[in-house]
């Protein structure tokens, strides 16, 4: 890494442990989904004297996905080596993960820009236990240990310092979830990802200040904007960058100084003597590769083949993997032409206008193939299967054909009401009809306006432009 | 009586297994009163055992007394690693080993002393204020280590008993050797770590004492499995021991280790040893000389490295709070765990912390640790090598008999670590190896037979 000539205005690298959505931990058979605290623990876990790890294989079947996945190396043999440090959240005050040789070095992630930010190495450990603080942090006068987490696998990646902005910073957390979620080894509501980021700047030379544990993309970009703007200003005002590492306080929306780092930890790593060193053979990794879950190509290209949309419309739709399965879920009740477009198309404009994100959604698919379904069968118009979506945006879950019923929005298709209704309206503004007879056409738009407004939007706007000209003359 | 016909009567139930056993362990109780070769005597399981053995008296080792060397877990059963520090562990299973000769109806009757952690040759770098085993032969003289306690009771059970020691660096043969009884280490694999309090886990094996060849076999046969429970454990079809007890050895390519007999090793262990090797010739063994000179050279420092750079990770979780023993909490995290370990742990203890956490420390880990690995492959090579010669290879199991203790007190560290300066070499390559006693009118020599794995 230190080899890099820095030429940005602003460097960040991350490390990222990402929790894996494995049934069991790591080193033995505890359940990794226990809630009430220390209900998931047996002798391994708790590292009891006399007590020996034995390794979970799924870990490696999926930490390869991970591999293949960021078209990594992938080592020939697996090798976990201790990692010797004392602290209250690791039963035996040593860590069981890989130093020598991660079972991934070298791959690369492609943000949505298109820039691909190559990556270090994965490697695969075990989480420690987690410290409650029952009454904070700085306040509490005694820690509870919940070995719930202890030894739960997880993946650490380090990418190569080549991230420039907050915005790529976030956008390279964004595209390592979809591919965890691709992967299918990540839990998305229950998952934990975090990220230690490093920022330097080119004010300061590059010094190197770290933020720890950052967790979410909106944090992780809020932390390197402010960290960012921290490091220009103190640069301005003939201030020291020092290399530290910070913590990042959500609440506040600022970073601080947690300790110095004057030197790399020692932590005298052995190779873990309890674990055989075993081969990664390539008729493993095949295999692996053989039962790999569908990628965003494959999918995209299965979307064109099977379910005829335009590649242009495939991509996107499979470039975020909830929108993805959103989509599919939709397109299986309805055209899937009807669904790619609505899907790409129409909500992301509703989701924007309202500044929502994808995720923060609270209706479900069937919310939406409901609108689509009544559009389809022409039971509402465009215009009212529209203002439906942006009303399940603002308030979430309701009945979208109960809604529709109650409120009248059943689209009028009988020309027969819509006459009678029309009518009304040519009776009500002769002043309007003169004018149009007298070639203003905008006294025209002005009439289906007063229709529109009487049927709620439920008449198709052509067929009520076609039944005034009629009446009319 | 042999043990194998002990055995039979109690499967025919012509023995009153429970009176028996009271009778053992008023007896074991008086001989340990003695000889300090136990730090607990297990009497409640012994007779729990009993009880249910004189109902249903089943399995090879129906009956069978066995003590565990301390650091090998048994449930419900104090098991501390002969350390002050893990004083009142109970451990809420049984290691692989003692789970296997309880199913086959053994007795466990209490766990045996020994150097803490396994950290000696003599078992009298005991824990803070446990008591040192004496010499069955000779009260004066140390038993050898770390197995100590187990040879000592070993050599005095005048009852069906098997014991179970442990060897990392020659912890099993070097007691039986100064205490004149029957051990045998396996190769590593063979027998289940499972429940195992660690040492140097790539060293670690569990092997039985016995007085009789056939004592061994019979424990030998119970203890050896394979094991999920233990990633270092080796699935390979268990040979039946007893059968091979009176194999023939006319013609028995038997490789001398030559360097075993060079200046280091005293002149009456010399003598006696010679006199066997003449015995092994006139049954028709082919006895040559062969030079295991990187083992005998290096042997020594590449054990240490390895076993203390491993050891000193194994004990880091004796530090007082979820293991080790409790004390006032006082200051920080660091300053508790310092206080803990500081009045707890042996010197010998420390000792070895220090030096396997200072050759694993960046900047040393290169010149000690990783070429510590890399000498112990060279040797792992040189003893395939000569096995591509030999059945078996020989040598004395320690330079010296027994030590009396004020011999001990004055000895060096370094002194100290050279009583393994024999046994270092099978331990490193995982070899199988076993402690012959012959004895003399003054203290035993022990005869010690070196295997290819798995032999």
């Amino acid at each position: 890494m230190n080899d890099y000539k820095f030429t940005s205005d602003v460097v960040i690298g991350l490390e990222i442990h990402m929790e894996i959505d494995t049934k069991t931990k790591l080193f033995c058979a505890c359940s990794t989904k226990a809630k009430e605290p220390n209900t998931s623990t047996c002798e391994i876990c708790l590292g009891f004297p006399g007590s020996k790890p034995v390794l979970n294989k799924k870990v490696i079947d999926y930490a390869i996905r991970m591999g293949l996945a960021t078209k990594s190396n992938i080592a020939k043999e697996l090798v976990f080596s201790r990692k010797n440090y004392f602290y209250p959240d690791m039963s035996k005050n040593y860590q069981i993960t890989q130093y020598e040789l991660p079972i991934c070095e070298k791959g690369k992630i492609e943000l949505s820009s298109g820039k691909v930010v190559n990556l270090t190495r994965i490697h695969i450990e075990e989480d420690p236990a987690s410290l409650v603080h029952p009454s904070g942090m700085s306040s509490s006068s005694y820690v509870l240990v919940d070995y719930n987490r202890s030894g739960r696998p997880l993946l650490e990646m380090v990418t190569e310092p080549e991230l420039n902005s907050s915005e790529e910073a976030r956008d390279f957390m964004k595209q390592l979830v979809n591919i965890l979620q691709y992967l299918k080894i990540f839990d998305i509501n229950e998952g934990i990802i975090k990220a230690d980021v490093n920022i330097s700047v080119k004010e300061s030379g590059y010094k190197r200040v770290e933020i720890k544990n950052v967790s979410g993309f909106k944090e992780i970009e809020r932390a390197v904007e402010y960290e960012i703007e921290r490091q220009k200003e103190a640069v301005e005002k003939g201030e020291d960058i020092v290399l530290e590492t910070r913590l990042w306080d959500s609440e506040k929306g600022i970073t601080k100084h947690m300790r110095l780092k004057e030197s790399e930890s020692d932590y005298g790593y052995i190779l873990d003597p309890d674990l055989v060193i075993t081969d990664i053979t390539s008729d493993w990794v095949k295999e692996v590769e053989e039962n790999l879950p569908e990628l965003p190509i494959e999918r995209a290209k299965r979307y064109v083949k099977e379910l005829k949309i335009n590649g242009e419309d495939a991509k996107v739709l499979t470039l975020d993997y909830e929108l993805s399965e959103f989509f599919d879920a939709v397109a299986k009740k309805v055209n899937p032409i009807t669904a790619a477009k609505w899907v790409r198309r129409e909500l992301p404009r509703v989701l924007n206008y309202n500044n929502l994100e994808f995720h923060d959604i609270k209706f479900t698919s069937d919310h939406f193939s409901d609108i689509l379904e009544l559009l389809e069968a022409k039971k509402i118009t465009d215009n009212v299967a529209k203002k439906i979506l942006e009303r399940l945006c603002e308030k979430g879950d309701f009945d979208v054909k109960d809604y529709v019923k109650s409120e009248g929005l059943e689209a009028v298709a009988d020309s027969g009401a819509l006459e009678g209704i029309i009518k009304q309206v040519i009776d009500a503004n002769p002043k309007a009809i003169e004018e149009y007879k007298g070639g203003k056409e905008q006294s025209l738009n002005f009439l289906v306006g007063q229709v529109m407004r009487q049927t709620r939007g439920a008449a198709s706007a052509p067929e009520v432009i076609e039944l005034i000209k009629k009446l009319v003359n | 009586m042999k043990i194998s016909e002990y055995i039979k009567k109690v499967q025919n139930k012509e023995i009153d297994i429970v009176s028996y056993t009271k009778e053992v362990l008023e007896k074991i109780k008086k001989l340990n009163e003695e000889y300090d070769c136990l730090i607990e005597i297990s009497e409640e399981l012994a007779l729990k055992q009993a009880e249910k053995i004189s109902k249903d008296p089943k399995g090879k080792l129906a009956g069978v007394f066995v003590s565990v060397k301390d650091s090998i877990c048994v449930k419900d059963v104090n098991s501390t690693g002969g350390s002050r520090i893990l004083e009142g562990y109970k451990p809420p299973f049984n290691a692989t080993a003692v789970q296997n000769c309880v199913d086959e109806g053994a007795i466990i009757i209490g766990k045996t002393s020994q150097d803490e952690f396994g950290f000696g040759a003599f078992s009298v770098n005991v824990g803070v204020e446990y008591k040192i085993p004496k010499n069955p032969i000779d009260k004066t003289r140390a038993t050898g280590g770390s197995s100590g306690g187990a040879a000592c009771i070993t050599a005095l059970a005048d009852f069906p008993h098997i014991s179970l020691g442990e060897s990392t660096g020659g912890s099993i043969v070097n007691p039986g050797s100064f205490c004149g009884v029957l051990a045998l280490c396996p190769t590593y694999g063979r027998v289940s770590r499972y429940g195992l309090i660690d040492y140097g886990n790539s060293l670690d094996k569990v092997g039985p004492i016995g007085k009789t060849a056939e004592d061994v076999a019979i424990g030998m046969e119970t203890i050896a499995s394979y094991d999920k429970k233990d990633s270092t454990s080796i699935d390979k079809e268990i040979p039946n021991y007893l059968e091979k007890l009176n194999s023939n050895i006319n013609g028995m390519k038997i490789g001398l280790i030559k360097e075993s007999l060079d200046s280091g090793t005293d002149k009456n262990v010399k003598d006696v040893f010679n006199k066997q090797i003449e015995f092994l010739k006139s049954k028709g063994a082919v006895v040559e000389e062969v030079s295991l000179k990187k083992a005998i050279d290096y042997g020594i420092a590449a054990y240490y490295v390895i076993g203390t750079s491993e050891a000193s990770t194994n004990l880091a979780k004796y530090c007082g709070m979820r293991y080790g023993k409790e004390d006032e909490l006082k200051g920080t995290f660091n300053e508790y765990f310092t206080n803990v370990r500081s009045k707890y742990l042996g010197d010998e203890a420390k000792r070895r912390i220090m030096l396997g956490t200072f050759t694993r420390t960046s900047g040393y880990r290169d010149a000690y640790y990783i070429k510590a690995m890399k000498i112990r492959t060279l040797i792992i090579d040189e003893y395939k090598k000569a096995f591509e010669k030999f059945d078996v290879l020989i040598s004395p199991t320690t330079p010296m008999i027994a030590p009396r203790f004020d011999e001990i007190e004055k000895m060096t560290p370094l002194q100290h670590y050279m009583a393994d300066v024999l046994t270092v070499g099978p331990n490193l390559a995982g070899l199988p190896h076993i402690n012959i006693p012959i004895e003399t009118e003054t203290m035993p020599v022990g005869f010690m037979v070196t295997g290819n794995h798995f032999d």
